[in-house]
């Protein structure tokens, strides 16, 4: 898989065995060496990014989810302001984006989602799956989120409120879940082993100790 | 934001601030979102527009207009987003889940009218 | 009045409200080329060249067509090389002379008539 072509994108050994380009990669890979022969763009820079993306994945979501809920300052600092104490732990944001995050408690459940685009909290849990993305979950999870979420088998009772927050801007959330029973005896690693991204976008609830070891 | 001073600076008197720079709505202030239907790019959803809310938080830093900057406007006067709660009933007539849940969503200053 | 308003005041790209079908679960591994081309995203916003606002504006005026039938990053390609070309910075012959150069590197690509 040439997942880290040089910025000539030649793939000269492989070219025979791999599936020839189809007509937006050919795009994407004439407007690239277009942008890097006229020295709009430098030579290794898209190389360099594609490392600093592949360090943002769900993981890194589970790791912060993981610390502020064993770590109460770390927590109110990152509910306070969520960029500035993720940049204190190494993640860097482009231009103006914030981050807000939304602390899921009894009485509140957060849900996040992109009418408009796909905006998400990318600097963190990476690449956003599908159906975030597709019309079905951006039209009916601001109309209605109750049935969205029992789509995904979560269910909220009518007590709890429910808060859907719509990107449309500056600002990028997180939902942090809450901490699931019978975890008190828990390491940070295996706290952090029950948190999906899923459970970060806010259509269901980090995984309960008895939940992961079926699924094991 | 030094964290251990403790200490706040007051503003010196005559300094005045630049356009936009002050925020108009702070938080609890009730608000309509406004109706107008730009043509080419917008970032305030048809569904929010005329719709009452309140404002939740002040975002910063303020801004360029997110409408002129899809159009390659990179500088001029900033203006802040605001934070606003919109209760789904008041999105949605036939909403059928609890009343207390709502929306959150950023909206720019040129799109809020205090009610 | 115009019958056509709707497709002007709407943009193709605006999901919130609409009624739609049961979400499915659908995932799928990204290809080199859609995280190239979010590299490529991510470097243009950097260099103030095309910002993440220029981005979102030229994926929505592909119109409604295309909107609905090109995948997300075949749009965000698309949307590139018509932003680029607004601002100078390529032209479309050159675009189309290299996209030709690309693909007769590989024996297997068809050319188009």
């Amino acid at each position: 898989m040439n997942t880290h072509d040089d910025d000539h994108g030649h793939a000269a050994a492989t070219a025979q065995d791999d599936p020839p380009p189809g007509y937006y990669e050919i795009m994407e890979t004439a407007v690239r060496e277009l942008l890097v022969e006229k020295e709009v763009i430098g030579g290794g820079e898209i190389r360099q990014m594609l490392e600093v993306m592949d360090t943002r994945t769900p993981a890194l979501g589970s790791k912060i989810v993981a610390r502020a809920w064993v770590d109460p300052e770390f927590r109110a600092r990152l509910l306070a302001n969520g960029r500035a104490t993720l940049e204190e732990l190494g993640i860097d944001f482009f231009e103006d984006t914030q981050l807000i995050v939304l602390e899921n408690t009894d009485k509140v459940h957060n849900v996040i989602v992109c009418t408009l685009c796909s905006c998400y909290p990318r600097e963190i849990l990476g690449l956003p799956p599908d159906w975030y993305k597709l019309k079905p979950y951006r039209a009916r999870a601001v109309k209605e989120p109750r049935a969205v979420l029992a789509e995904f088998g979560t269910v909220i009772p009518d007590g709890v409120e429910i808060r859907v927050s719509d990107s449309t801007a500056i600002v990028r959330y997180l939902v942090l879940p809450q901490r699931p029973e019978g975890t008190e005896n828990f390491s940070e690693e295996e706290l952090a082993s029950l948190v999906t991204r899923d459970a970060m976008i806010g259509v269901v609830r980090a995984n309960t100790p008895e939940k992961k070891e079926k699924s094991r | 934001m030094s964290e251990g001073s403790g200490r706040v600076l007051k503003p010196l008197p005559n300094v005045v601030k630049a356009e936009g720079a002050e925020p108009i709505f702070k938080a609890g202030d009730e608000v309509t979102i406004s109706v107008r239907f730009p043509v080419g790019h917008y970032r305030v959803p048809t569904y929010i527009r005329g719709k009452r809310g309140r404002v939740e938080a002040v975002i910063e830093p303020p801004a360029i207009n997110n409408e002129d900057e899809g159009f390659g406007r990179n500088a001029g006067v900033k203006r802040h987003y605001y934070r606003i709660a919109i209760p789904l009933t008041e999105l949605w007539p036939k909403y059928a889940g609890s009343k207390n849940d709502g929306l959150r969503i950023e909206v720019f200053e040129t799109w809020l009218e205090r009610n | 009045m115009s019958q056509t308003e709707d497709l002007v005041k709407r943009l193709p790209t605006e999901m919130g409200g609409l009624d739609a079908g049961p979400i499915q679960r659908t995932e799928h591994e990204y290809a080199p080329w859609e995280k190239r081309c979010h590299a490529l995203a991510n470097i243009l916003d950097i260099h103030k060249i095309i910002s993440t606002e220029e981005k979102r504006r030229g994926v929505e005026s592909l119109g409604a067509e295309m909107v609905g039938k090109l995948t997300y990053y075949e749009r965000w390609i698309v949307a590139f090389a018509n932003i680029l070309f607004q601002k100078a910075i390529l032209t479309p012959e050159e675009l189309a002379k290299k996209m030709d150069e690309v693909a007769a590197r590989h024996p297997a690509v068809q050319h188009n008539e």
